[in-house]
């Protein structure tokens, strides 16, 4: 398991198209991928790969998140996510 | 031969063969398998999705040359039915929990669907309309329909529905739809509204015609007088051909004056704007002076999701540059009535026209409103953007409405992106309570268009979609005249400009009148453009005075429409 986190910092959170973006890259990698929002204190890890549970977590803009991953890519997989997010999901 | 009679909304002959539009309703009902049956079940669902990706890049494919935007709603439906948790979870209810293979997707989707419209954030809330639209399609795959939509007609049709919705209409296949006829509606239905925008003949409010007109069957449609003629017989259809090639001649006519300057017979500038409703339809731009109206609202119809800043940014964008420096004025969201938004769950109200929509839905549902002003002032820079505000009452949403705006630059300067500070910043006047005080609303606002079709329905109280009160429902009556007035007074005396945007200003009938009362800008379809010029060119601004005057003593309706129809006996 292999995790790291970051700050998301697209204006209108995580939404539609960086969303979709996330999703889709998450989906290149064959370890099984969570994110995580830092600021609810009782949150639950989702599932990266699904683009319906990321659209349902609503995370806004700001948030700490957390990217892991669980596999034989697993840190190719995180670090290529938190790449992503820093550089501002396409919205950068 | 069987005839049919409806409102003509829209003017034009049409024959060809009736398309029955009816949209797919899908229930479905909790049922399990039988024992042993599961896996038959897995296969067909697993099918299913397999045939509602193949539709999907179909229609994709058939979107990507002409409109991006909307391959990109059908994208985002791919995505959902390859989420791999919907997948897991139905493959869980149906090998598991013996679920009927619609029924696993339906409660699965649905279960989705009902959390993401949870979602604190509107724009998010509003995906939830895309999962139900991707479990619609796969449900109806499984029952075994074949897909039905006006996006894509395959070949000319009479298009025959009880109702069009705007979502219907948005994505209304032009070429293929020779005319269209429903069950319910007027003149100022949003239906009508785009028919005559898009110039397809048009009946409205034929009862029965959904049962009365077979699918495939032959029809002739006079959208003149308003017939419907279903097998036309010899004679008729020789009457129809007569009647078309005399339209087609006025129509010819009238196009002579489409290039020229709005004109009246003494030289006298009266300036010809067209109303939008999409970024795609300003190619008659070249024949007129502005965009009187640009209507936003386009952007959150076609799809099944709030369009975020940067959609919105694009579209705006287009339309303020290939403008070329003509001011346009863009409306903000105007919904509520008989036009709502798929990508938003509203509370039923029993008055909708009376409602919380437009304005005060903005209002009410702040990012929802910051987003649409930011995109619409980073679009300033491109253009010459008058922004509009719809369904204003008071001075009280006047300076809500500027408030808005001035925090939607703040937001933008925090971004460090630039707008034009100098837009201008206006209203529609269509509820009474502020036309009467529209001296002081010229105080607090750069200029104003009158929506003609909502303000007559407040004053009249009558419901411009309802069949039953259309008598009541009176544009040419002393009242609006008196009314309109009273705007263009109080505005010309404040210095200010304003317009008419709604169809009147469309309506040759009443052109001499309204310059006569003080209008100089006069906004409609395109469709409209040519005949209102011509009926301008015929009189002299003394001469418009004059009609003016003597509609606003005449005592019915009925009184003024003689009156207009022969100004000036011989």
């Amino acid at each position: 398991m292999f995790a790291k986190t970051t700050t998301l910092k697209n204006a209108s959170g995580l939404h539609a198209r960086p969303a979709s973006e996330f999703v889709a890259q998450a989906k290149l990698f064959e370890s099984r991928v969570c994110l995580r929002n830092l600021d609810k204190p009782d949150a639950a890890p989702i599932n990266a790969k699904s683009i319906v549970r990321v659209l349902a977590e609503g995370i806004p803009t700001g948030t700490k998140m957390e990217i892991s991953a669980e596999g034989a890519d697993e840190r190719e997989a995180v670090e290529k996510l938190i790449a992503l997010v820093e550089s501002g999901i396409g919205e950068g | 031969m069987r005839i049919f009679r409806g409102t003509p909304v829209s003017p034009g002959i049409a024959e060809g063969n009736v398309y029955l539009y009816q949209a797919f309703s899908c229930d479905v009902f909790e049922s399990y398998v039988p024992e042993g049956r599961e896996q038959e079940a897995f296969q067909a669902y697993q099918a299913a999705v397999h045939t509602a990706d193949a539709e999907l890049v179909a229609i994709i494919h058939s979107f990507a040359e002409t409109d991006a935007d909307k391959a990109k709603i059908f994208s985002a439906h791919r995505e959902i039915l390859d989420d791999e948790e919907i997948a897991d979870e139905i493959r869980t209810a149906i090998l598991d929990e013996s679920k009927s293979a619609d029924f696993a997707v339906d409660s699965v989707f649905t279960a989705f669907a009902t959390l993401l419209s949870k979602a604190g954030d509107a724009l998010i809330a509003a995906r939830a309309a895309d999962i139900r639209d991707v479990r619609n399609r796969v449900v109806r795959i499984l029952h075994g329909e074949a897909e039905k939509n006006l996006s894509r007609l395959g070949a000319p049709a009479i298009v025959v529905a009880h109702d069009l919705l705007p979502s219907d209409t948005a994505t209304l296949d032009k070429k293929n739809v020779l005319a269209i006829i429903t069950e319910v509606g007027g003149t100022t239905s949003h239906s009508a509204i785009l028919a005559r925008s898009y110039g397809i003949p048009a009946i409205l409010g034929v009862p029965e015609a959904t049962n009365a007109l077979p699918d495939g069957a032959y029809a002739a449609v006079d959208a003149i007088t308003g017939e419907v003629y279903l097998e036309p017989d010899e004679s008729s259809l020789q009457l129809l051909h007569q009647k078309r090639d005399a339209f087609a001649e006025d129509m010819q006519d009238a196009s002579r004056y489409l290039a020229a300057e709005g004109r009246l017979a003494d030289g006298t500038r009266i300036e010809i704007g067209l109303n939008i409703g999409s970024a795609n339809d300003a190619g008659a731009l070249r024949n007129c002076d502005f965009i009187g109206l640009f209507r936003t609202e386009f952007l959150y119809m076609q799809t099944d999701f709030l369009p975020d800043e940067e959609d919105q940014f694009e579209a705006y964008r287009r339309v303020l540059a290939d403008a070329a420096g003509k001011p346009v004025t863009l409306r903000t969201l105007d919904i509520g009535g008989d036009k709502t938004l798929p990508g938003l769950s509203m509370p039923h109200e029993e008055n909708p026209f009376l409602g919380n929509r437009a304005l005060r839905l903005c209002l009410t549902h702040r990012d929802l409103f910051y987003t649409q002003l930011r995109a619409a002032l980073r679009a300033s820079v491109y253009g010459n953007l008058w922004l509009m505000f719809p369904m204003v009452g008071t001075l009280d949403d006047i300076r809500a409405a500027k408030e808005a705006v001035g925090e939607a630059q703040r937001q933008l300067e925090s971004r460090g992106i630039p707008y034009d500070p100098k837009v201008r910043v206006g209203i529609m006047i269509e509820i009474p309570s502020i036309a009467i005080i529209a001296d002081r609303a010229a105080q607090e606002c750069d200029f104003a268009s009158v929506g003609t079709n909502d303000l007559c329905q407040y004053l009249h109280a009558a419901d411009r979609m309802n069949p039953q009160t259309e008598a009541y429902y009176q544009s040419f009556s002393p009242a609006m005249f008196r009314t309109l007035k009273l705007i263009f007074e109080a505005f010309a005396a404040a210095g200010k400009p304003v317009s008419v945007c709604g169809e009147l200003a469309g309506n040759p009938q009443a052109a001499p009148a309204l310059a006569g009362l003080g209008l100089r800008k006069f906004s409609m379809n395109a469709s409209a453009v040519a005949s209102v010029k011509r009926a301008l060119s015929h009189f002299t601004l003394e001469q418009c005075r004059t009609i003016a005057d003597q509609v606003c003593r005449q005592d019915t309706e009925a009184d003024v429409k003689a009156l207009l129809s022969n100004p000036f006996p011989i």
